[in-house]
């Protein structure tokens, strides 16, 4: 049940980005949900299991994106570990942290995914812009986890039999 | 100590993911076929579950739109500028063929792809993420004829390169990428060279010779046409703006011709791709290497005479 219930989320995300934040931007700057779920997934399922759902989450998205698969892949999961081990050695659970960590986590992943993307090839991603765009992601996905977060944590509970 | 252990086994996981990344970039990289097949089967199978979501979704996106970004007039404004853009477009195909346009005109249209068949495209979306904003979806695929590497153009001229085809969608990369390289050709000096987007502008930066006599004369002029050549991967002769400046770079070997673009990629509803194959690389004009580049403390007339080498020369 709990694969089931990440397809339709991380396929329930993806859609999302495509269609609604596509024209719903906050100064010309999209959430990244799917960056937004691999902290999350990360954040739940912890350090085992939270790189390779992130991971899996961004294969998806690398579908959509003009970059080669597997950067925002790599991106998210080596973003996932750093919060899983975060969160295991320093946080316990409080909303306000989460969406501290959520916000950090997207910058990590915008940035990261920015390198990442440079150094397989794509040009003009590192830039001044490209802070200002992880500022802000990390602003709106921050102000977004208390929407995303009781769903990411329903989809890893097991369902009553 | 348990945590100890459990953040080494991650370890491992995380590198076998990194590992499995690489494979994939590796592979994508090089155009494997399954690969990219893989991944346009999934997007051809979520395509319907998009185009739902979307119709769902456009309420609140213009609901936001409307709030934020005060276009309760877009759509009005749209049309007027594609007018203004097309009548514009319209003098450019003036100075490039004035009786070639009359006769076109009667076709309207795409008067400049007259003999091509062309196939009329609505933008499905924008940009999807916060780095591709030099990419638009449209609703047109394999199983309309659309191949890699076809021009998408409007009324105005040129808009783009189709890049990725799935079965029903394909995205087009627009003009406005800085890695999209069109080869041009100036109508008022004839002059054909290679030109990209540098900012907000177009510029043709490769391929044109600053006067050899320094006449400005014979510089292309502010307002004149700009047009696809007939080398470049396009067909020849499509609108792509009028040169508002030209300049030399290097002290008057080479010219740098700065382009408005005569469409505007921001806001696209419509388009047309002409069915006709794009090639994969533009040939490159034969690069000009200047000849006067003389060692310091040796005179020319020592090594040239009327422009042939010395016969005690060894030409290196």
């Amino acid at each position: 049940m709990i694969p089931l219930k990440l397809a339709i989320v991380s396929i329930a995300a993806v859609v999302i980005q495509l269609t609604l934040f596509v024209e719903v931007r906050v100064a010309g700057v999209a959430p990244e949900l799917l960056a937004m779920l691999g902290v999350l997934l990360a954040f739940y399922a912890g350090i085992e299991r939270g790189p390779i759902l992130a991971f899996a989450a961004g294969l998806l998205w690398d579908i959509y994106l003009p970059t080669p698969l597997g950067v925002a892949a790599v991106t998210f999961a080596i973003v996932a570990f750093s919060v899983a081990s975060l969160e295991e050695g320093l946080f316990h659970d409080s909303r306000g942290q989460l969406a501290v960590i959520v916000g950090l986590g997207s910058v990590a992943s915008v940035v990261g995914y920015a390198l990442i993307g440079e150094v397989v090839g794509q040009r003009g991603l590192i830039d001044v812009e490209m802070l200002r765009v992880a500022a802000i992601v990390g602003l709106i996905n921050a102000a977004l986890t208390p929407l995303l977060a009781p769903i990411v944590r329903w989809t890893l509970v097991e369902g009553r039999r | 100590m348990a945590l100890t252990q459990r953040i080494g086994r991650s370890r491992h996981r995380l590198i076998l993911l990194v590992l499995t990344a690489v494979s994939l970039l590796t592979l994508d990289l090089n155009g494997f076929g399954p690969l990219a097949s893989a991944q346009g089967f999934v997007r051809d199978v979520l395509h319907p579950v998009t185009e739902v979501a979307g119709v769902v979704a456009s309420p609140f996106s213009n609901a936001w739109n409307g709030i934020f970004n005060f276009d309760g007039l877009e759509t009005e404004n749209q049309e007027l500028d594609a007018r203004v853009k097309e009548l514009e477009a319209d003098e450019i195909r003036n100075q490039a063929d004035r009786r070639a346009l009359e006769r076109l005109l009667l076709a309207s249209g795409l008067p400049y792809v007259q003999n091509l068949e062309t196939k009329v495209a609505i933008v499905v979306r924008g940009a999807v993420g916060n780095f591709d904003s030099e990419v638009i979806t449209i609703d047109l695929g394999h199983s309309d004829g659309l191949e890699s590497g076809m021009a998408v153009v409007t009324g105005a001229g040129l808009v783009g390169r189709v890049d990725r085809v799935d079965a029903t969608t394909s995205t087009v990369q627009l003009i406005s990428d800085s890695t999209l390289i069109v080869g041009v050709r100036l109508v008022a000096t004839d002059e054909v060279g290679l030109g990209n987007a540098v900012g907000d502008a177009f510029e043709i930066n490769q391929g044109l010779d600053w006067p050899e006599d320094g006449d400005l004369g014979k510089l292309p002029p502010v307002g004149s046409g700009v047009v696809t050549s007939s080398f470049s991967r396009y067909p020849a002769e499509i609108p792509i703006g009028w040169v508002t400046s030209a300049s030399s770079p290097d002290g008057g070997l080479s010219l740098e011709v700065r382009v408005e673009l005569a469409n505007s990629v921001d806001d696209l509803g419509f388009v047309s791709v002409i069915l006709s194959s794009g090639v994969d690389q533009v040939p490159l004009p034969e690069t000009v290497v200047p000849n006067t580049i003389v060692p310091p403390g040796i005179d020319p007339d020592d090594i040239f005479t009327d422009g042939e080498p010395t016969e005690d020369g060894d030409g290196g």
